[in-house]
């Protein structure tokens, strides 16, 4: 009894209290680059200049508040440019969705043959790493460019080519993904639509898509946020301002201009990052469970 | 009898073979602008690839006929003077940022944050996912910014206090950066498997543990892992490839510099000799060899992966046979 | 319309579904599928609504072939156990949908769907979601979508085995009564006897993917052709036995350690000189009595009306159904009559009736 006591004296007692704390420590170290990067990004973005997490004025005292940096969103060039992501970015949500939930549907509930092949295939496109593939890409665009009528719209430089070689990459991922959502739906629902008459296009049209929009708006979200953020299939693809996204507006901003102005370049970065922040608060569960199940590529 | 009317019916029923027909034909209805854009941004290109890597084409020669160089390219590749750099660094920066973020890093975070509370846990697992959805761009800008000279990086200033020399850490210690940079991204990928999988073990099993007198540590190695090692076979195999080609990162950040070759690594010397070269001189032959042999490597490692981890058996077949 | 399937066989690889079916549905008849779970009735049902495709053997209707005729064009209904109404339509759209799909003008759909949905007895609920309804009103709309398009077969897999015991009672009598106000051939599926035997005109007993008889309720239990559907039928379920059959004295006797039952001749002809046989008796027909056989209570499960006892009889035990007023108790030693006219009597290497093959 009096060996229990003694136990759980003062000695323990702080012991313990700092294995408690350890975790928390630890993880709080482990975001601090994170929270650090975030937190330069939005002081820069309202400072003529930092040092640090420093702004600094004009006399090289810490302080000077301003909204100069904003200054871009009169430049028409930046509203191209968004224009730009924000077609991409819907160009990946409605393509991606479209064919990859079509090519899911039969994948995963008709019986054809070259089912198990295409199947396979999928697999093993999901796991294999299409950046490798760009360089031939380039020659399959220059190639298209060629083609009277799809060259304008779909070739090399231009913002339609950008979103098929986008949303091609993307979609084993997307397949794989819907593919997931169709194998868990009642077999009798469907069944009993095509005993009421309805041919395998209108089951898939009226009956399953109503059913799969909760997976359809996760995958749609995901594309989203890869369109709008994408950088290096467009960076490849395109030259000049014209057809430029906006991480690429970006890059060239960093690059081109001779005393790089990094205040207004964190505007723009913050300007890009108000939709991805949104659907991340926003999203965050479906997001979390989204990336593990088709995080690809990256690293 | 019976026969006299089935003749009857099959004359006037189209055959089995038409209907069998008809329905394959319905499938492939739905799977045909995947099968296009599959057919032509994957499977057109793999052997583009090939074939070019056989030809000495490039931005100089653009438009004359083709010449045929056979390997050269690719004994060129292996007479590189950067050739063993080139290797020696690929290997580190897979190797480093696998072992210490991909999946050491990621199993730690996972270990604490399912040893935390669910929500507390939850929150920082968020946190690890921002990285990977921040725009690559400005997830770099935010890195060069922390690594940057003084007086404008970070690390200066938040270690200036304690002794620490101020430095311009990018250039000082540029693997460092292109190790933490991908690795921060790398990491949420485990992370988020395995702390689902931490969390799918049965609390029984750790009860048990715990009433036997274990310790954190000795659960951690005795139970935990063992019950998570597919995730961690699957996280280490999938990143080793998914790094192995991955450049965009080190493109952004330090374009494989700084001075020569310092971080350049496989799959960006490839990008760069076809794609993004300083002078404008495309050698799209070279770098396509640089390229396949990444292809092949991808191609083999995506075909284990489906045989190791039997993802073909997840396959169920349809229950309806008709179309 | 009248069904007809001839050697229907499905397998997928080496499981085999549904094998070798031979059955004869007339028009207008109401005919069941019963047999335990994973015997092939879903799968049988599937092949005859045009879902799954035969591996091999003959589908008619009236006569003429379907094997190739889809699904839409074989004019039949189906009411599945999961009701399998669409979630996102409401009770209207899921009854007017086979409607819809076959172009049926606007005003006439409305009608129909309306009419239908009287007839279930659900037409206040045409603007709610299939979620906001109870179990028996959804199973009503899957009944209504079934019957809207006028079908000349209705297909139904359990239909009522998501329903609570009383409401299960009284779809059953409405389901039956719909069929024969109709007249619609119809196959119900099930794996409860008793809805089987009180719903069906003919029964179909499967067991493997094989059928094993197609006959009249009363024929079933009365005149068993084997010793599963024997055992299956019934319930509680018939006692086996395993006895001798002999001919003495110009009596047949059934024996066994404890037990030496006389036999009408009739049966005990069939069964004499087989050596070891199985011997058949419901619990029904062994009554309580001051003589007879001799045994030890050994188990009393009251069912309410009926008290049911397991009496041991030497290595032997038997269900018995007595009166609960008795109160009987266990290890109390008891006497059984033997309602010796409703034996039965199979063979157990061939497992076949010995009286009714
Ligand atoms: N699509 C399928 N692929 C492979 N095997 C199947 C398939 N459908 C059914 N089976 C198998 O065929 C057998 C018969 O199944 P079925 O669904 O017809 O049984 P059931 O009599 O309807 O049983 P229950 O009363 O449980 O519904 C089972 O062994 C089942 O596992
Ligand atoms: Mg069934």
């Amino acid at each position: 009894m009096a060996a229990t006591t003694f136990e759980t004296g003062t000695p323990v007692g702080v012991r313990r209290l700092l294995g408690r704390a350890l975790p928390y420590v630890v993880l709080v170290v482990s975001i601090s680059p994170i929270v650090l990067g975030y937190a330069w990004l939005v002081i820069a973005t309202f400072s003529y200049r930092t040092e640090g997490l420093f702004p600094i004025d004009a006399e090289g005292n810490i302080g000077g508040w301003t909204l100069r940096n904003w200054e871009f969103l009169t430049d028409p060039a930046i509203w191209r440019v968004t224009l730009n992501s924000f077609v991409l970015a819907v160009g990946m949500v409605v393509g991606v969705g479209f064919v990859s939930s079509m090519a899911a549907y039969s994948l995963s509930r008709m019986n054809f043959s070259g089912r198990k092949g295409f199947l396979s295939l999928t697999l093993i496109l999901h796991a294999f790493p299409s950046v490798t593939l760009l360089i031939a890409i380039f020659f399959v665009l220059n190639f298209l460019s060629k083609i009277p009528g799809i060259g304008s719209g779909f070739g090399y430089n231009t913002v339609g080519g950008v979103a098929l070689v986008m949303i091609s990459l993307d979609l084993p991922l997307g397949i794989w993904l819907m593919k997931g959502f169709f194998d868990n739906l009642s077999w009798d629902m469907e069944r009993a639509a095509l005993i009421d008459g309805a041919s395998r296009f209108r089951v898939w049209w009226e009956i399953i898509i109503p059913l799969i929009k909760p997976g359809l708006a996760a995958l749609a979200i995901f594309n989203f946020l890869s369109g709008w953020s994408a950088f290096l299939i467009p960076f490849t693809f395109t030259v000049g301002t014209r057809v430029a996204n906006l991480p690429v507006y970006m890059r060239q901003l960093i690059s081109d201009t001779a005393p790089t102005n990094w205040n207004m370049i964190a505007a723009v970065g913050m300007f890009q990052l108000i939709p991805v922040l949104i659907f991340f608060v926003f999203t965050q569960e479906m997001l979390l469970s989204v990336y593990a199940g088709g995080a690809k590529g990256g690293t | 009898m019976a026969e006299a009317v089935m003749g009857r019916e099959v004359a006037r029923r189209p055959p089995s073979r038409w209907v069998q027909l008809k329905a394959t034909l319905g499938a492939w209805g739905f799977m045909s602008p995947a099968a296009v854009l599959v057919l032509v941004f994957f499977f057109l290109p793999v052997i583009i690839l090939f074939v070019i890597s056989l030809t000495d084409l490039s931005s100089s020669n653009f438009s004359d006929p083709l010449t045929f160089v056979a390997l050269d390219n690719y004994l060129r590749l292996f007479r590189d003077r950067f050739f063993p750099k080139i290797l020696g660094n690929t290997l580190f920066y897979v190797a480093l940022t696998l072992s210490c973020f991909n999946v050491g890093m990621a199993l730690v975070l996972a270990l604490l944050t399912t040893h935390i509370s669910r929500r507390v846990g939850f929150f920082f697992r968020l946190i690890w996912l921002l990285p990977r959805i921040t725009p690559s761009v400005i997830y770099i800008l935010m890195w060069r910014r922390i690594a940057h000279q003084p007086p404008f990086g970070l690390i200066n200033q938040l270690l200036g206090p304690f002794g620490v020399e101020p430095q311009y850490w990018l250039f000082e210690h540029p693997w460092l950066f292109v190790i933490m940079v991908n690795g921060f991204v790398g990491a949420s990928f485990g992370l988020i498997l395995f702390s689902s999988a931490i969390e799918a073990i049965p609390k029984d099993l750790i009860t048990a543990a715990k009433v036997d007198g274990a310790s954190t540590w000795q659960i951690i190695r005795d139970i935990t892992l063992p019950q998570i090692r597919w995730p961690l076979l699957f996280v280490t195999t999938y990143q080793t490839l998914s790094l192995l080609t991955s450049f965009e990162y080190i493109l952004l950040l330090t374009e494989g510099g700084p001075g020569l070759y310092t971080t350049e690594v496989w799959a960006l010397t490839a990008y760069k000799r076809a794609l993004k070269t300083y002078f404008g001189h495309n050698q799209w032959g070279y770098g396509a060899a640089w390229g396949f042999v990444l292809v092949i490597i991808g191609i083999a490692m995506s075909i284990i992966y489906l045989r190791v981890f039997r993802f073909g058996e997840l396959v169920q077949e349809p229950k309806i046979d008709v179309l | 319309m009248k069904v007809e399937l001839e050697n229907l066989t499905k397998r997928w690889g080496n499981v085999v579904g549904a094998d070798s079916m031979n059955l004869d549905i007339q028009d207008a008849e109401f005919a069941a599928f019963l047999g335990p779970s994973g015997c092939g009735k879903t799968t049988t049902l599937l092949m005859v609504a045009g879902i799954y495709k035969p591996t091999e053997g003959h589908i008619r209707f009236d006569g003429q072939v379907v094997n190739q005729v889809a699904p839409k064009d074989r004019h039949i209904g189906m009411v599945f156990q999961s009701y399998a109404l669409y979630p996102h339509m409401s009770v209207f759209q899921n009854i007017s949908y086979p409607l819809k799909l076959k172009k049926v003008p606007k005003d006439e759909m409305q009608k129909r769907a309306q009419r239908v949905a009287d007839m279930m007895g659900i037409g206040h609920l045409m603007e709610r979601k299939p979620a906001q309804l109870s179990g028996g009103q959804q199973q009503r709309v899957a009944l209504g979508r079934a019957l809207v398009k006028e079908p000349q077969l209705l297909l139904f897999d359990e239909p009522l085995s998501n329903l609570d015991a009383r409401l299960r009672l009284s779809m059953r009598g409405e389901i039956k009564r719909l069929q024969m106000e109709l007249g619609i051939t119809s196959i119900y599926v099930t794996h409860d006897q008793v809805e089987a035997m009180t719903m069906a005109d003919r029964v179909a007993v499967m067991k493997d993917g094989k059928l094993q008889t197609y006959a009249s309720p009363d024929e079933l239990y009365d005149r068993p052709s084997t010793l599963f559907i024997g055992g299956f039928v019934g319930n509680p379920p018939m006692n086996l036995l395993k006895v001798e059959v002999s001919r003495e004295n110009g009596d047949f006797h059934a024996r066994r350690e404890g037990l030496d039952l006389v036999v009408p001749p009739d049966r005990g002809e069939k069964a004499a000189g087989k050596g070891k046989v199985i011997l058949g008796i419901r619990p029904e027909d062994l009554t309580l009595a001051e003589r007879g056989t001799g045994g030890e209570i050994y188990v009393v499960e009251p069912l309410g009306r009926d008290d049911l006892i397991n009496v041991r009889i030497g290595e032997a035990s038997v269900h018995v159904l007595a009166d609960p007023a008795l109160g009987l108790r266990i290890g109390q030693s008891v006497r059984l009559e033997f309602n010796t006219r409703k034996v039965q009597f199979f063979d157990p290497a061939t497992e076949q009736s010995l009286l009714w093959a």
